[in-house]
């Protein structure tokens, strides 16, 4: 008992550090900075949805980009201003319906993630039939579709011209406030009995079936949740660079999203989240190998294009060495910096 | 060893951050990697070029800071946010497509920090903006100028368009170019359809020869341009193939071969073949002879060079180099010398009004052949 009031109290003072960081940071940090830090959010928020796909639940989806511009053109296409939507639709006339319709950005986040969880809901039908590397491609398949429909529904998405513009309501109010909501729910799903149930359907299907477990209903929940984080990501991330077209969600959008994944480790909420961290930062602080570097009287001229060969070979390192990545699929937990109380008495009454 | 790595790697790190105090720093969006690299390539040596050619103002020395943007819209903005807040730039040089030029744009504009766009020519790159301006022209006339050549010079009646309905740039070039060719009197036989990153175009073309056109219109980048074509000599094409500036590549005629011979392009009024230069082309195309020898320039590398000539000039006549000074001498410029023509803003226009050139594969080589005055 007493380990749970010690944990909720350190819980609540990470939690109050965080908000002095958010508090602290906009007047000390430069942009480049923010921008980052709000990155590192938004790619958090994007792992966590597809962890819980792939990591918890154990379904190989590669669709987590199709998701993402669902919610990026929900958000985006309710928080224009009719001045904009009249100037942008250069091609074909804008729907009329859509012409007025307009909502404050928070709605807009949580339609969002509605509309890219109806369409995860949709999809998962037919295709979570399918396991292993065919849902891969399957859930492949439907991304691209997506894609392509919105190539095509110029009317309604402004096809392959995309949308500018943006309103920005991004901060890192926003950002990490979605963020720590995900990352609650995450905790308390995995804690539950839910969460166990996941854990049984990923690791041996029939046992779980054979224990009364409704695998199907539970693999098309654990589907229409994570699209749902994907659908809020992707709005924020639309929001904050103000700017989407349809070829931002391509598979190699997926590809950086997966990655996260498996470095921080598969099955991992700490290692997603320090996945996110690390390769968000580390993709732009390797950009010091582009520049001109000068020791000396020597100038090693900078090579364009250097970091994606060193980032790469990070990535190879981590496979190579550590190939259930980061963290496993173990869990942060305060029990680390505290020794256990049991054994401490245990081994004391040894001694005596 | 562990310790030895250790120590040269913060070496390194603060070497890197050591820079001469005196410079004025323009930043660049390149897009040295990726789905556009290499247009981007031609267009960074051209500002390179610039730079050498053009390398101090107001006695302080003038440094270009490249940051790659693997063609992507999220890594523009953030390296045009990186190049402003890190880097302290006082001027940026858009990348290679109006997408990520437009990703770029938005933080610029935020940050009031100049922009000039190099080949993005897409109309909604400088819409509403105060801080952004493009060295190119756009979309809307390129169509025009296109339909106009075909209708008028060459005579040709019918037209069909193969369009890549996944790129922003194909999409309103090719709606530009129909729209001014119905006008004229035209007909188009054939509208037809592609993905970016398609490969068979059989189809599209044995359609389109049923429909015997007397000219193909293709807005296409090159991945996809040089396919078309080959395939269509393949099939036995009898019109005339034309595309927009996206498909001026000096490696044209080796890569294509035979397919290309007749081939008809718009470009930026620059090519190495142009028969009557303006002092600047002819001064960029010696200075880039003897900077790349046996390395052909282009109209992107044109462009990349005139971006920075711009800037160059605006921070001449401001006397002072901070990004509010270039950018209101930036909209006062008038008739300033580029390879591409005389360039030209106003507060109400921050698209230039430029000569369209037609380029042809004659006889295996490239030939400019036209110029299209707006």
């Amino acid at each position: 008992m007493k380990t749970a009031v010690r944990n909720a109290f350190l819980n609540l003072l990470i939690l109050g550090a965080l908000l002095g960081f958010l508090w602290w940071a906009p007047a000390n940090l430069d942009n480049y900075k923010l921008r980052i830090i709000n990155l590192i959010a938004i790619n958090a928020i994007l792992g966590l949805s597809l962890n819980l796909i792939y990591g918890m639940t154990g379904m190989f989806s590669l669709g987590h980009a199709g998701f993402m511009a669902v919610g990026a053109y929900v958000s985006s296409l309710l928080i224009l201003t009719v001045e904009q939507k009249n100037t942008m639709w250069i091609l074909e006339p804008i729907a009329p319906w859509l012409l007025h319709l307009q909502t404050p950005f928070v709605v807009s986040l949580v339609l969002a993630g509605l509309a890219a969880a109806l369409v995860g809901w949709v999809i998962a039908w037919p295709v979570l039939r399918l396991g292993g590397d065919y849902l891969g491609i399957a859930t492949l398949g439907f991304a691209e579709i997506i894609r392509i429909l919105i190539v095509n529904l110029t009317p309604y998405t402004n096809g392959s011209l995309g949308l500018k513009g943006i309103p920005a309501h991004t901060d890192l109010w926003m950002t990490y406030g979605c963020f720590v909501v995900v990352l609650a729910f995450m905790v308390r799903l995995m804690k539950s009995n839910f969460g166990n149930v996941l854990r049984a359907v990923r690791d041996d299907e029939i046992a779980a079936r054979t224990m009364g477990v409704d695998t199907f209903k539970v693999r098309v929940l654990a589907f229409t949740i994570g699209s749902f984080g994907a659908g809020m990501g992707g709005a924020l991330m639309g929001n904050l660079i103000t700017t989407i077209d349809p070829k931002m969600f391509t598979i190699t959008q997926t590809y950086s999203v997966l990655m996260i994944v498996v470095v921080g480790g598969l099955g991992s909420i700490t290692g997603t989240v320090i996945g996110s961290v690390l390769i968000t930062v580390m993709l732009e602080w390797l950009r010091f190998v582009e520049s001109p570097i000068r020791m000396g009287a020597f100038v090693v001229p900078g090579v364009p294009g250097m970091r994606m060969v060193l980032f790469s070979v990070l990535l190879i390192a981590v496979i190579i060495f550590r190939r259930e990545g980061i963290m496993g699929t173990r869990e942060f937990s305060w029990d680390w910096f505290f020794p256990k109380p049991a054994k401490t008495t245990q081994t004391k009454e040894a001694r005596e | 060893m562990k310790r030895c790595f250790l120590a040269l790697c913060v070496v390194l790190v603060a070497a890197g951050v050591s820079f001469g105090a005196d410079t004025i720093k323009i930043g660049v969006v390149a897009t040295v990697t990726g789905q556009n690299a290499f247009g981007g390539q031609l267009e960074l040596e051209g500002m390179q070029l610039a730079n050498k050619l053009y390398p101090e103002a107001l006695g302080k020395k003038i440094e270009l800071v490249p940051v790659d943007n693997k063609s992507d819209k999220v890594e523009s903005a953030t390296a045009a946010t990186r190049l402003i807040e890190s880097d302290k730039v006082s001027a940026l040089i858009g990348p290679y497509a109006s997408g990520p030029t437009m990703a770029a744009g938005e933080v610029a504009e935020k940050a009031g920090v100049p922009m000039m766009a190099t080949a993005a020519t897409n109309p909604l790159v400088t819409e509403g903006k105060k801080y952004v301006y493009r060295a190119c022209f756009i979309d809307p006339f390129q169509g025009e100028a296109a339909a106009n050549y075909v209708f008028n010079v060459l005579g040709y009646k019918k037209a069909a368009v193969l369009t890549d309905v996944a790129s922003d740039y194909g999409v309103g070039l090719a709606n530009f170019f129909k729209a001014n060719f119905t006008k004229l009197g035209g007909e188009i036989v054939s509208d037809m359809k592609y993905q970016s990153g398609d490969t068979d175009f059989m189809a599209q073309l044995t359609e389109i020869i049923n429909q015997g056109p007397d000219v193909l219109f293709i807005p296409a980048y090159f991945a996809e341009g040089a396919v078309i074509l080959k395939q269509g000599s393949e099939l036995g094409a009898k019109f005339r193939f034309m595309g927009g500036d996206a498909m001026d590549n000096p490696d044209i005629v080796t890569l294509g071969g035979e397919a290309v011979e007749g081939f008809l392009h718009s470009a930026f009024a620059y090519d190495p073949s142009m028969p009557e230069m303006n002092a600047e082309a002819k001064a960029f195309t010696e200075a880039w002879n003897k900077e790349y020898p046996g390395k052909a320039p282009n109209a992107n590398a044109a462009m990349g060079y005139d971006a920075y000539i711009l800037i160059y000039q605006a921070i001449l006549r401001a006397g002072k180099s901070d990004p509010q000074s270039i950018r209101d001498e930036l909209e006062k410029s008038t008739n300033v010398p580029t390879v591409t023509g005389l360039t030209s803003f106003s507060a109400q226009s921050h698209d230039p009004v430029k000569d369209l050139g037609i380029v042809e594969i004659r006889n295996g080589k490239k030939s400019y052949i036209y110029t299209i005055k707006p």
